[in-house]
């Protein structure tokens, strides 16, 4: 085995083609570096660095949006390059970059050391991205596991609290059961597509393609279906969809809140994606029974995620189960999405939608957090309208669109959802999704009351249980009225952005 | 004398998982847990999987499992009182054996559980050689990811574990 077999193989390494990736790992080991080099004075700007760097980023490959790799497969077939896959790692970016205002924010309240935390932001991202592109399970497998160890990590990073410390923990377990599961899947996909007694059987099973064309030539495997309904338990426990939304809640009040956040929008996001690859491309030849279990997932997690949420008190698990029923609606995308080609882009939209009306609400959540991050009850909200109209009005209308009040981004985006749907003719799920829509009103609405209706009267014997709000600083003023901004701006135009994303 | 050999290994892996599960003093589920994993590097010896056989006596057997002694026996666990099933758990339990008897059953009557051709199959290179160069060449990419996976972990450790107490540079 010489030295030019070697070079030829590795040919097809072309690393030109994630540079944004690579961009983002260069820049969080630089980040480790400027803390080992810098003065402690001037650590405070390490932070702003990670931040221009994220902004740089993503105007790169906003600038190159459709490089020449652009439809083909890359690292000999490891990854595919294609729209979609675009699109995502633009979202991913702008996710690690608002996570990053956050985190100036919600890091400041913590005795914490920070760099470390932008570093895994980063990391986290880069790998997301990498996911979002893959078209091997090699690939798809260690990505998703460099995502999950991140937010181990990122979900305890509170050590000192308990409930970050138990979320950690349940977060652990759970992550490994689900990676189990994958696994399983994937180990039973890849024997099954190597057995050579069966049509068009073939030795590279992990790669997509290659899979793809086996699952069309046996198209009623037991053992295979077996490999595809493990594999889409493993990716339903990214997303939380019921029967697998059981570590949401507690994770996600014991998370940082910037944290919660990336959970919510990041990893459900990057859940999606590739569920979205697996289920129209990969086992579009098992559409009889994939569509089935996503339409049950799908039904019983709006119902869930729209009833839990009905009784909570803490924010961080109200939005948690009602990310729950986010899910189940883009759930319903994604089975629309095997008939009807607008529902592809109109889980994109609804995604986008999504980002910017969550970190909406989540910018005002670490504003209005103390010290105990995962104490943040509703009752914590009174009088908000009257302190700071600022905050109570990018509340209302994050709120607001993630319950889907016309005119704004969210409304549109389930409006999309549920035309697709109903174009796929899922009547009663689509039935089912509007009464979890109006469910979803009641205890949106219940928030938004505490912010504006409550009024706040101090008792007189005991000290403000409220805690101390942070004053909005420049930078995070600037990014939540942006981010109200476009929540209001994509419901009335959509652009070509709305265009590109539905009509394809 | 390939099939005796096959159900002495699989029988004595089933036994010792069933150890792992049953036993209460958590050394000896780890001393058990450890035998499995030689029974499953046994049968992948049969295989002729010789490298996946020799990485999972090096790396799971040799490594991970000593960790486990290392941490169960530095933890010093007490034999503390084993509660007795709730009736809910009791409940989920016969439901679990109730699904997993219902998929093993599956798996045998609608499997299709043959066993392949052997002269089909595709010569696959079980040696090291080929794995390194497959490493370096095809799966390169996942290689250096993997190596960003470690890092994050090693960062994990030392932010979860380490002691502030007297750092001046937190605020």
């Amino acid at each position: 085995m010489n030295l030019e077999v070697v070079k030829l193989a590795a040919a097809d390494n072309q690393w030109g083609a994630i540079f944004p990736e690579l961009m983002l790992a260069c820049l969080a080991l630089a980040l480790l570096g400027l803390e080992i080099v810098l003065p402690k004075k001037l650590h405070v700007y390490i932070p702003d660095f990670a931040l221009s760097g994220l902004v740089g980023t993503l105007a790169g490959l906003l600038f190159n949006f459709r490089p020449a790799t652009l439809g083909h497969d890359t690292f000999n077939g490891l990854l595919h390059h294609s729209e979609p896959g675009q699109v995502m790692r633009a979202f991913f970016l702008l996710v690690a970059i608002l996570v990053c205002v956050l985190a100036r924010v919600s890091l400041a309240k913590q005795k914490m050391p920070r760099i470390e935390f932008y570093h895994l932001v980063l990391i986290v991202t880069g790998a997301m991205m990498l996911l979002a592109q893959s078209n091997h399970f090699v690939m798809l497998f260690v990505a998703l596991e460099t995502v999950t160890i991140g937010f181990y990590i990122l979900v305890s990073y509170f050590r000192t609290s308990t409930a970050s410390l138990e979320a950690g923990l349940k977060y652990l377990v759970m992550g490994a059961l689900s990676s189990g599961m994958l696994l399983f899947g994937i180990a039973l996909l890849y024997g099954v597509a190597g057995n050579p007694d069966l049509p068009a059987h073939t030795a590279s099973a992990m790669n997509f393609n290659a899979l793809a064309q086996f699952l069309a030539a046996n198209p009623h495997h037991f053992l295979a279906s077996t490999g595809i309904v493990l594999v889409l338990a493993g990716v339903a426990f990214k997303i939380g969809a019921f029967p697998f939304q059981i570590w949401v809640p507690d994770v996600y009040q014991g998370a940082p809140t910037p944290v919660t956040a990336f959970l919510a929008v990041g990893s459900k996001a990057a859940g999606f994606a590739v569920l979205l690859i697996l289920a129209r491309d990969v086992f579009a030849s098992y559409a009889w029974l994939v569509m089935p279990v996503l339409t049950a997932m799908a039904a019983a997690t709006i119902v869930f995620g729209n009833l839990a949420a009905l009784t909570q008190h803490n924010v961080k698990r109200l939005i948690g189960l009602s990310g729950v029923s986010h899910a189940g609606f883009l759930l319903l995308g994604v089975v629309a999405s095997a008939t009807v080609p607008m529902a592809q882009g109109a889980i994109y939209f609804y995604l986008f939608a999504y980002l910017i009306a969550s970190f909406a609400v989540f910018g005002v959540m670490t504003h209005v957090a103390g010290a105990n991050d995962s104490d943040q009850d509703l009752d914590h909200y009174a009088g908000l309208a009257k302190e700071s109209p600022f905050l109570a009005a990018v509340l209302a209308i994050g709120l607001g669109s993630l319950a889907g009040i016309p005119p704004l981004a969210g409304f549109m985006g389930k409006l999309f959802i549920f035309i697709s749907a109903f174009q796929g003719g899922a009547r009663w799920l689509l039935a089912l999704a509007a009464a979890g829509v109006v469910i979803s009103i009641y205890y949106y609405f219940g928030w938004i009351k505490a912010a504006f209706f409550e009024q706040w009267t101090p008792p007189a014997d005991t000290a403000d249980p409220r805690p101390a709000r942070t004053p909005v600083s420049f930078v995070s003023g600037l990014t939540l009225g942006s981010l109200a901004l476009a929540s209001v701006l994509l419901g009335f135009y959509q652009g070509p952005l709305g265009q590109w994303l539905t009509m394809k | 004398m390939a099939q005796i050999l096959f159900y002495a290994f699989a029988l004595f892996t089933l036994a010792c998982a069933v150890g792992v599960v049953v036993n209460k003093n958590a050394v000896n589920a780890a001393m058990c847990l450890l035998l499995a994993l030689v029974g499953v590097a046994g049968l992948f010896v049969q295989l002729d999987a010789y490298l996946l056989a020799f990485l999972l006596l090096l790396v799971y057997a040799g490594a991970v499992v000593a960790l486990f002694l290392f941490i169960v026996m530095l933890l010093d666990t007490k034999d503390t009182a084993s509660r007795g099933f709730r009736k809910v758990s009791t409940f989920a339990s016969v439901f679990a054996l109730g699904l997993l008897a219902t998929g093993v059953s599956a798996f045998a009557l609608r499997g299709r559980l043959t066993t392949p051709n052997p002269n089909l199959a595709a010569a696959v290179g079980t040696d090291l050689k080929h794995y390194a160069y497959q490493l370096f060449t095809t799966y390169l990419l996942p290689v250096q990811v993997i190596g960003f996976l470690l890092l994050i972990a090693m960062l994990g450790v030392i932010v979860l574990s380490k002691r502030w107490e007297g750092l001046d540079d937190i605020k």
